[in-house]
């Protein structure tokens, strides 16, 4: 008893100091050394800490800080080195030989060779695994490992996309899993890694901790650990933000605006960090319904919305418009191309020529139908506004729209996968490679693939397929332009907006480049630091 | 107020509910603005000479959308407990009149019936339905007509041993003008309580379900999807859960204090 009480009297005395020093700290101090602890904030527990099984973002994540892939992106999201020093791709484009560096090690000490890179590409190809990423490694006819530092693979056809799945393959070690089932292994909880942090310890439920690895395959971080907190309620992050319990977050538009200038302390110490995400939100027309398979109406629409409002409304101004599904500053997306713009007019012609008219109540009739349809979206409040934004402009032309909200699950399985859906806001998130045959190609229509609007489009297909083949990088940006031209002309679904990712991170954080390079603010998070006088006082049982 | 013989509670209760239903009815008259006229110009405004209770996430006025709500809570609370009600007297009645197997039936059923959480039990069925309003009255309706038929029954089970019910029974008076002439009027007086006090149960679920998303359904405005709105902004917009809050909060209160208050002054006893 007398003891707790010492304690809790301790620690009254360390948080009432804590909260002194708080009021005295100068985030000038730009004094570059190594420690500290980062504390961040997720939504959502890492289900399983081998990526190409877990496939949610949370795993992959923390999987990111702890394993290497045999090349990567830098900032300017070009190809650079990771665990391979180069590669060559061969004159007829088919088959790509990776140089690994030499002298790499896990972080339990045993050489990191080529033998772990085949090793790992016959577990995604191998049928047993189970991955839904294992189709782009299966188009690899054939690979090799002349030596420890030599890997080798041969393309049937030319894959032009087979430098990205390089670059998202992260690299598993041979020697402990070589006689494990990588899908019920101990490995997804307790993995060994090769990169700038290594798994420290996983309490279920509260906090994954990363502690950083000396031998890492690219150097070491100047962060000392790594802890990531899993709390669901982004009101119940923004709190322990505000009380300074953790040190970065992802916000929303309304936090970026409102919330922050209104809270001059927390701002104080505090570093907002925008950049272009790279994923969009649309309105998609179920094209196997009338009358969305006729182009006039769906062109009609794109022109009855106005984007700029709903950039406006909903994300408070936080976001572009855009015109191709590509992120915008990119060579892929077109700048040439122009989003539809906000014509109440145009839209109403084209629907004439569609053959509607309007009614005695004020409503667009054809054939004794009047034109109405249901949107339906998720339990997302930003896609719930812009549904209601956009049934507003739609009533002012004589459409009448309802609204659904439904939850995620059945929003996905009764709805989406089936099929049975007038029009949807949803969004997309993309991968780096222009390549969206999943989302586009007519014959990814089946239930539960991509392209549950129906699309079908022999242009684009062929241009889909084309671009897949081509690796010349000019060539290739001609084909998705073109691709992008006749999306856009055809109308499948109606580009919203491409809102920016918005981050807060306390200012003792340094070393975050700012404006954010096209890779993104955490493109160089092993080169941040904590100086030592921003450091948190910390109770340790050392 | 003779109305309810000087009972506080009662009068309290009755002013309240009929300020709300007051202003529920006319409230395209009291409105200061359409409520879903969207102004992303003066998004989430806090109160003001021009907003009263404020702006919402798309600007829409506040007060404007409270009263329109009004309807909505007041609208589901009524039509649900009259579905109710009328199942309950009607199986209240078969029961407590017939007795006999009939009766073991229909009260098994209640059994059954009150042993799933009631809550839960609309979740799952709005679940699978298209969430309108409509669909949430009746299934409100559906699911909580046990009350009315226990009590329905019990008078009746006392009522039915009276000499005048047992004289009429005996001049040979058809069942039903037994029913409909003697038991039943016999036994408003806790039909009457019971459906006032299940009206604020049914304003609460109804609030319970827009907040949750499958209630009524946008751009609509309830005082339940208003709060759900008013979360998201919490920490700065305190006004878009505040007053949202409070009218569900007086709302129910009322009621409450009108069925406590009438079964005060009805009960005989009392007298």
């Amino acid at each position: 008893m007398k003891q707790n009480f010492l304690l809790i009297c301790s620690l009254i005395f360390i948080i009432s100091c804590s909260n002194n020093n708080s009021e005295v700290i100068d985030y000038n101090d730009n004094n570059l050394s190594t420690g500290g602890v980062l504390i961040n904030a997720m939504s959502a527990e890492p289900s399983n800490l081998i990526s190409m099984i877990a496939g949610d973002s949370a795993s992959s994540a923390i999987a990111s800080k702890i394993f290497n892939s045999l090349i990567r992106y830098d900032e300017n999201l070009n190809f650079t080195s990771d665990i391979a020093e180069s590669w060559k791709i061969s004159n007829d484009q088919k088959t790509i030989t990776f140089k690994i560096k030499k002298g790499l090690e896990w972080s339990d000490g045993e050489p990191l060779t080529s033998a772990d890179v085949y090793f790992t590409w016959k577990l995604i190809t191998n049928p047993n695994t189970r991955t839904p990423y294992g189709s782009d490694y299966a188009l690899v006819s054939e690979a090799s490992t002349p030596d420890a530092n030599t890997f080798i693979v041969t393309y049937d056809d030319n894959y032009a996309p087979a430098l990205d799945t390089w670059a998202s393959l992260e690299i598993l070690p041979k020697h402990i899993l070589e006689n494990e089932d990588i899908n019920s292994t101990f490995f997804s909880r307790k993995p060994t890694g090769s990169n700038y942090y290594k798994l420290g310890d996983w309490v279920s439920g509260q906090q994954v901790n990363l502690i950083k690895s000396e031998n890492g395959v690219l150097g070491a971080a100047y962060i000392e650990k790594l802890t990531s907190r899993i709390i669901p309620d982004t009101s119940s992050q923004f709190l322990e933000l505000s009380a300074g319990n953790i040190d970065l977050m992802n916000i929303n538009p309304i936090q970026f605006k409102r919330v922050f200038p209104a809270k001059p302390k927390l701002k104080n110490r505090t570093a907002l960090y925008k950049e272009m995400g790279n994923g969009y939100t649309y309105l998609g027309f179920n094209l196997k319904r009338e009358p969305f398979n006729d182009k006039k109406v769906r062109q009609a629409i794109n022109y009855a919305i106005n984007k700029d409002e709903v950039i406006k409304g909903v994300l408070l101004g936080l976001g572009e418009p855009i015109s191709s599904p590509y992120k915008p500053g990119t060579r892929w997306s077109d700048p040439s191309l122009k989003p539809y713009e906000y014509s109440p007019k145009k839209a109403l012609n084209l629907l004439k020529e569609a053959g509607y008219k309007m009614s005695d109540d004020n409503f667009l009739v054809k054939d004794g139908k009047t034109l109405e349809f249901e949107i339906i979206t998720n339990q997302n409040k930003q896609r719930e506004m812009t549904a209601v934004l956009i049934q507003r402009r739609l009533k002012e032309i004589g459409i009448k729209v309802s609204i659904r909200v439904i939850e995620w699950a059945s929003f996905v399985n009764r709805f989406i996968k089936p099929g049975d859906f007038d029009v949807v806001v949803l969004g997309w998130s993309l991968s780096l490679d222009p390549d969206q045959f999943n989302i586009w190609h007519s014959s990814q229509q089946g239930p539960g693939q991509f392209n549950f609007v129906g699309y079908d489009n022999k242009k684009v297909d062929q241009l889909l397929e084309k671009g897949r083949r081509e690796l010349n990088l000019d060539k290739r940006e001609q084909i998705y332009h073109e691709f992008s031209r006749q999306l856009l002309d055809d109308s499948p679904i109606v580009y919203l907006y491409a809102g920016y990712g918005l981050t807060a991170v306390n200012k003792r954080i340094k070393g975050i480049k700012s404006p954010a390079p096209p890779a993104g603010i955490y493109h160089n998070s092993q080169d941040w630091f904590i100086p030592k006088s921003l450091r948190r006082n910390e109770l340790t049982n050392k | 107020m003779n109305l309810f013989k000087g009972n506080l509670l009662a009068t309290v209760g009755f002013i309240i509910i009929s300020i709300i239903l007051f202003v529920a009815i006319f409230a395209p008259l009291l409105s200061p603005y359409d409520p879903n006229y969207i102004d992303i110009n003066s998004i989430l405004l806090p109160p003001s000479f021009d907003h009263l209770m404020g702006t919402d996430g798309l600007g829409r006025d506040v007060l404007s959308r409270m009263l329109y709500g009004a309807r909505i809570s007041l609208f589901v609370g009524f039509v649900a407990v009259g579905i109710a009600t009328l199942i309950g007297i009607f199986l209240g009645s078969i029961a407590g009149f017939y007795g006999g197997w009939l009766d073991s039936i229909i009260m098994r059923l209640v059994d059954i019936m009150l042993s799933i959480p009631s809550f839960f039990l609309i979740l799952a069925v709005i679940a699978f339905l298209t969430p309108s309003i409509w669909n949430i009255m009746i299934v409100i309706g559906l699911t909580s007509w046990m009350g009315v038929t226990r009590l329905v029954r019990a008078e009746f089970l006392s009522l039915r041993q009276r000499d005048y019910v047992l004289a009429s029974i005996v001049m040979g008076t058809s069942n039903t003008k037994v029913i409909t002439k003697h038991l039943l009027p016999n036994s408003l007086t806790p039909i009457i309580v019971s459906s006032v006090l299940g009206i604020a149960s049914a304003v609460l679920i109804e609030s319970g379900l827009s907040f949750l998303g499958l209630g009524v359904q946008a751009p609509t405005a309830s005082w339940g999807n208003i709060l759900t709105d008013g979360k998201e902004y919490i920490q700065f917009a305190w006004w878009l859960s505040l007053f949202p809050g409070l009218a569900i909060l007086v709302t129910v209160l009322g009621y409450n204090l009108l069925g406590e208050g009438l079964r005060d002054v009805l009960d005989p006893k009392n007298k």
